[in-house]
């Protein structure tokens, strides 16, 4: 079975700028020495695009701009779920919020979490994309098992995972004692390597979105350069490191963005799993908001903490979008 | 296709710095919300329909409840909304916030009284719809504690009863089976717990949920015994977490780990697990609530195929030298209304029947709450094994001497960071002098209101 054999049509080259222009993944090459054409900006085209879009910025102002605005003015009161009598109390929210240790420990994991998943990601994640994208025997069941996860809410693998983490009846330790590897079992919740070894646990298992992203990515692939290097004698080895991971760059990116700013929305995995245990070591962000709201009813002081996130998540996309533009890549 | 892309971004941007505007725009500017008016009354007569929102007691309980009003009172229909315990506090105070059409509340009394008491109803103005000698009907202790919920000494529902925590089932018939007498000290269920995985290996001794705000409860029951009211003096009267008695207490948990009274595998469990356990027989004891009581009753424990043949309970086994049984007790299962009912008459008789009427009978011996109502006596029959008897007893009595009360020291705002404070010594990250510290630091950072601050 050769590498490529299975890796999307050929449609042109993704690397021999004599014949095509653009090498980004999805996007139709364009042949040298035709320059794309070009549209006046504006012009009669404005007022439908405008209708065509007017239906979405509606949505947009309504669910979000109305909502972060809300956010933002709930920051500065000390107010509850009841939202009547309201205190303005100024930046003082915010105060409480950036100098309570877990906080910044949960923002602390977040992104740890993000880099450790973008890790996983970007090497077992494409790997197993690649692999599977050969047509490798039982693809579909591969295929099947890697992206459940990812298609299914994660609330509810997270909650039986939770269970499995039991110390006494947990199913982990029961499997670890029954296969007489009971000097490995942990006490999951009650101390700090065992949590994070069980949330990093939970974090492989939820690889299915970067394996749909590579596999994608794989099927825009143009084959030939594949095909030129197994004839050139290219090692399986060295068609993943040298021309496969390269030529993926594009999806590399979109797997960062989208691990790390999920990482900020992955409340379920954490809250059903660890619960933030032992002692709110494993917390992140949107369980640190998330107690401060429910049930306990510090509702500007959660919004506070909201809109912080807000700002990390703005800064880290601008960043992502400085860099892309600075490397000039396109997005899959 | 560059330019276009360019474009793009721009374009992205631009939402960006919008979303940002939004938030910087929006922090400059605050105010609130002001509470309801009272809505006119519905005078036209005639058939009346009540809506009525509640989480407690379980929707089959509150339907046959309801029937039975309905069918005392062939001109009242009674529609009932019916919510999960942990959505209704959220679903609730925004349907009252939006005055929508409520005439009966259930306010969760520790965590909703002070927050809905903007838009339901004191007493006071509907007291006139209720028996003469209301007041003298139901027990002081809740009523205060509704009372002092609301922290400004307004009384805005009835409770229908209280409850308190924690205490201990266990698992009656196997103890018999092993020749264990019901541990009283906690020295008692060292031996009780040590004699167990000896003859059981497969039984975990003693089981409660590992969650942060549970190890609260249990260092304040435990520090109870020997300081009634430390955890109300904490909250109201300054007293710091380093007090040397608190310090103490968490040693006296931690040794209970230590000693073999309880396993820190218990700290794995999320709650409804121990439950779970303590009812399929693979746990001895459970340290619940006296909510949990109807596990003492045969009937129950059939309906809900319940394994275990016999359970008794006692109050939380004595720790130390001198103390006494200890449990934190609230009221709870609060009926108020709210502004914005335009039967106020109607139901005023419905909450009146719900606690210190017929109703409270048909719910008290259900088990799920002490109810307020003075005159409640539990039928006979309803708990059959002496050891069922006892374990009822047992509760009723130590929640006519609650050590202190379940609402107060940090409320629900502090459990989390203050259970996970005590998790810390449980599991050796902490010295129960340091967590101590820790704690004081934490509930003296200004991010948990005490009571008594502003609103």
């Amino acid at each position: 079975m050769a590498i490529g054999q299975n890796l999307g049509s050929p449609e042109g080259s993704a690397t021999t700028g004599d014949t095509t222009r653009s090498a980004g993944l999805g996007h139709r090459p364009v042949p040298a020495g035709r320059a794309p054409r070009r549209r006046r900006p504006g012009g009669s085209h404005a007022l439908p695009a405008l209708a065509f879009l007017a239906p979405l910025l509606v949505f947009y102002a309504t669910y979000f701009v109305y909502a972060i605005g809300f956010l933002g003015k709930a920051s500065r009161q000390r107010i509850g779920l009841s939202f009547v009598n309201a205190v303005d109390v100024g930046w003082e929210n915010f105060r409480l919020v950036v100098t309570d240790p877990n906080f910044q420990r949960a923002l602390v994991n977040s992104l740890g979490y993000a880099l450790f998943h973008i890790a996983v990601a970007l090497t077992l994640g494409f790997l197993l994309a690649m692999m599977l994208s050969t047509g490798v025997r039982f693809r579909k069941t591969f295929y099947i098992v890697f992206l459940v996860p990812a298609l299914i809410p994660m609330a509810l693998f997270a909650t039986v995972f939770g269970q499995m983490l039991e110390t006494r009846d947990g199913a982990i330790n029961g499997l670890l004692r029954n296969v007489g590897l009971g000097a490995l079992t942990q006490d999951w919740l009650g101390a700090t390597v065992p949590a994070y070894t069980a949330v990093a646990i939970l974090l492989v298992y939820a690889i299915g979105l970067p394996i749909m992203y590579y596999t994608a990515g794989a099927s825009a692939m143009d084959l030939s350069v594949i095909e030129s290097a197994v004839l050139d004698g290219a090692r399986t080895g060295q068609i993943f490191r040298l021309i496969l991971f390269p030529l993926l760059k594009n999806v590399h990116k979109t797997v960062i963005l989208s691990m790390l700013l999920g990482a900020f929305r992955g409340f379920d995995i954490i809250y059903f799993s660890t619960n933030s245990q032992p002692g709110g070591r494993t917390g992140i962000v949107g369980t640190y908001i998330y107690s401060s709201t429910v049930g306990v009813d510090k509702v500007g002081f959660a919004a506070a903490a909201s809109v912080i996130v807000l700002l990390v998540a703005l800064v880290i996309s601008i960043i992502q979008l400085i860099v892309t533009r600075r490397s000039g890549s396109t997005y899959v | 296709m560059r330019r276009n892309l360019t474009r793009g971004r721009r374009l992205m941007i631009a939402a960006l710095v919008a979303a940002v505007l939004a938030v910087v725009t929006a922090c400059s500017d605050s105010g609130g919300v002001g509470g309801l008016e009272n809505a006119e009354q519905d005078t036209s007569g005639g058939p009346v329909t009540l809506q009525y929102w509640t989480w407690f007691p379980p929707e089959a309980t509150v339907k046959e409840l309801i029937a039975a009003y309905e069918k005392a009172n062939p001109d009242i229909t009674i529609e009932l909304h019916q919510y999960a315990a942990g959505d209704y506090r959220q679903s609730a105070q925004l349907a009252l916030n939006s005055g929508e059409d409520i005439d009966i509340v259930g306010v969760q009394v520790a965590a909703m009284t002070k927050d809905v008491r903007e838009t339901v109803r004191p007493v006071k103005e509907w007291a006139e719809n209720l028996p003469d000698d209301w007041e003298s009907q139901l027990r002081e202790e809740p009523l205060d504690q509704a009372r002092a919920a609301a922290e400004d000494g307004e009384l805005y529902e009835l409770p229908m009863g209280s409850m308190g925590s924690v205490v201990m089932y266990y698992n009656a018939a196997l103890l018999d089976e092993l020749g264990i007498d019901p541990p009283t000290t906690a020295e008692e269920l060292t031996a009780a717990s040590k004699k167990i995985r000896a003859a059981k290996p497969s039984i975990t001794p003693a089981v409660f949920i590992g969650e942060p705000y549970w190890q609260l409860e249990m260092l304040w029951t435990i520090i109870g015994q020997t300081n009634p009211m430390l955890s109300d003096r904490v909250s109201s009267e300054g007293v710091d977490w380093t007090d040397p008695e608190i310090v103490q207490g968490l040693a006296d948990y931690k040794a209970m780990f230590a000693n073999g009274a309880f396993d820190t595998s218990t700290l794995s469990l999320k709650a409804p697990r121990p439950v779970e356990l303590f009812g399929s027989g693979k746990a001895a004891f459970l340290f619940d609530g006296s909510w949990r009581a109807a596990l003492l009753s045969a009937d129950y424990r059939k309906q809900n195929k319940i394994a275990v043949k016999d359970v008794g309970a006692l109050p939380f086994p004595i720790v130390r030298d001198g103390g006494k049984p200890a449990v934190r007790t609230g009221a709870e299962g609060g009926l108020a209304i709210p502004k914005a009912s335009t039967h106020v008459k109607e139901a005023a008789d419905f909450i009146a029947w719900m606690t210190m009427g017929e109703g409270a009978d048909l719910w008290g011996e259900q088990l799920l709450l002490e109810p307020a109502k003075k005159s409640f006596v539990l039928p006979d029959g309803v708990l059959a094994s002496p050891a069922a008897k006892a374990g009822y007893q047992a509760i009723q009595d130590v929640l006519q001497t609650p050590s202190s009360n379940r609402a107060p020291a940090g409320g629900a705002d502090f459990n989390n960071v203050g259970g996970n404070g005590v998790l810390d010594v449980l599991n050796d990250y902490k010295s129960p002098k340091d967590a101590a510290a820790a704690l004081q630091t934490e509930w003296t950072s200004g991010r948990y209101p005490h009571p008594g601050d502003d609103d």
